[in-house]
């Protein structure tokens, strides 16, 4: 195998290099805002039930992923109950498609986003929201213009790690929307399918470098952009 | 100063934007092959063992009509289980009569479109600097062949290929012998990947599969009479609503690619 071949990618590859982007990009713009309210509950709120909440968010982070991929196949597959009431009323379904490839990573890197975001808000001084406050801002004012740039770094920290945690789900994934080349076949499904392929190490190798390529400039990145927002928002 | 310090914040904002400029085109899909109008690409399910076929099918198919044709590839079973989920399969290429029968009787395929396609046979094969040929007859050496080392076979409950091979071995009288010493992998392709990396020092798998790895050789040829006929059936799926769907059926079935598939060693059948 020369040098030079080793770095000629297939169709096939930069198809499913463009997509698990694509899925995952998707996977976090979507449940950033979700997120973020769910880390603002988890950190600030005191209501029944406020444990059972931290369970389930950190449920995808302790099961086995193909298990998270198989409620979810159960419950929003095309025969199931929340996947046929969306089929017969909006005539979509997550079934087999890209966007529930989506869905899984999202669901599986949540929890990692909201424990990264909760930290950040939790360090946040109450002291500055509540000084806000009585110069008269209402609550949500607050939040946008003090809560916010103070948990930035945060957000940002774990929109990234969740981007690189949804880049590289298998489990949930094969297990949800399966393998088809174009739609579902990310990245880690690729390098699975060409390990069971006869004459396929090649195309491994290569997918393998770019997993690992993208997962270190997504950890470099999210460093880096945390420290520089930081230093604008706190002004050091 | 202020004047810098503005200059500094719209040079760092701006760099900002880039990024999430070429993030956002990456999500909308921006540096993807465009989808010509609504009609989707033709989706084929196939067996695992039709790769190399297909892959030179939908490669003329497209220098002769321009369409693009998807092969998803995995064991029979498998494609069957998700195409009963709902996944949007146009076309069913499968390994036995099992799984095409499955999907009949769930009416997951259209009845008028089904019928049998090729024909394969069944090979014991070793890497290639394995042992020497075998006769394959009732009672051979199969266990001592193996010295301790693994049987590289697909699920032998489910999928076709494991089903037939242990078919044949029990017929033969050393599936006992051997039951132990099975390695089952997801699929044919997967079997037969395990014995050309030299994991596993025997496998079974099909004819056309050993002739398309290089670094296997075929060490023995499995009677017909030892196991249930190879045959793969087609059908387009219940589901399908693609116009271009039954133009691919057909072309499979056309004297175009009747040669390619018997390039790659399959028997076809007359339409």
């Amino acid at each position: 195998m020369s040098w030079s071949s080793l770095f000629e990618f297939s169709q096939a590859e930069w198809i499913a290099i463009r997509l698990s982007l694509k899925v995952a990009i998707w996977a976090v713009g979507t449940s950033l805002p979700l997120g973020v309210l769910v880390a603002l509950v988890l950190a600030r709120g005191r209501f029944w039930g406020r444990e059972l909440l931290d369970v389930c968010v950190h449920l995808p982070l302790i099961l086995p992923p193909v298990v998270t991929g198989y409620v979810l196949l159960v419950l929003l597959g095309k025969n199931g109950p929340l996947g046929r009431l969306l089929w017969n009323t909006l005539g979509f379904t997550f079934a087999f498609r890209w966007t529930g490839a989506a869905l899984a990573s999202a669901v599986v890197a949540f929890p990692l986003m909201v424990r990264a975001i909760r930290l950040s808000i939790e360090a946040v001084d109450r002291r500055l929201e509540d000084a806000a406050g009585t110069l008269g801002a209402s609550p949500l004012w607050v939040f946008v213009t003090v809560t916010l740039p103070l948990i930035l770094p945060g957000i940002l920290a774990g929109a990234i790690l969740a981007f690189a945690r949804g880049l590289g789900e298998f489990g949930a994934t094969i297990t949800f929307v399966s393998n088809i080349p174009g739609e579902t076949q990310t990245l880690p499904t690729a390098i699975y399918t060409f390990t069971q392929s006869p004459g396929g190490d090649a195309g491994a190798l290569r997918l393998t470098l770019v997993s690992i390529l993208i997962s270190s400039v997504a950890l470099f990145l999210s460093e880096f952009v945390a420290r520089r927002v930081a230093r604008r928002v706190v002004g050091l | 100063m202020k004047m810098r310090s503005r200059m500094c914040r719209l040079q760092f904002w701006m760099k900002q934007g880039c990024l999430i400029g070429l993030v956002i085109a990456i999500a909308f899909g921006v540096f993807e092959r465009p989808v010509v109008g609504q009609s989707r690409d033709v989706l084929v399910f196939a067996a695992a063992s039709l790769k190399d076929a297909l892959d030179d099918i939908t490669a003329q198919y497209q220098r002769d009509t321009g369409k693009h044709v998807r092969v998803s590839l995995a064991a029979s079973p498998t494609l069957a289980k998700q195409i009963e989920n709902g996944a949007p399969a146009d076309i069913f290429i499968s390994a036995d009569l099992d799984w095409m029968d499955y999907l009949a009787k769930r009416n997951l395929i259209k009845p008028g479109t089904r019928r049998n396609l090729l024909g394969n046979k069944l090979v014991l094969i070793a890497p290639k600097d394995g042992p020497a040929q075998v006769k394959i007859q009732p009672g051979f050496p199969l266990a001592n062949m193996l010295a301790g080392g693994k049987l590289s076979m697909a699920d032998v409950a489910t999928v076709p290929c494991g089903k037939y091979g242990k078919a044949a071995l029990e017929k033969l009288g050393v599936w006992q012998s051997v039951a132990g010493q099975v390695v089952q992998a997801e699929n044919v392709r997967a079997a037969l990947a395990l014995v050309a990396r030299k994991e596993a020092p025997l496998g079974i798998v099909y004819q056309t599969d050993a002739a398309a790895e290089s670094k296997v050789k075929v060490v023995g040829l499995f009677p017909e009479d030892t196991h249930p006929p190879i045959i793969y059936p087609t059908a387009l799926t219940a589901e399908s609503s693609n116009p271009d769907a039954t133009a691919f059926l057909s072309y499979i079935g056309s004297p175009k690619a009747k040669l390619l598939f018997e390039k790659q060693g399959f028997t076809v059948f007359r339409q």
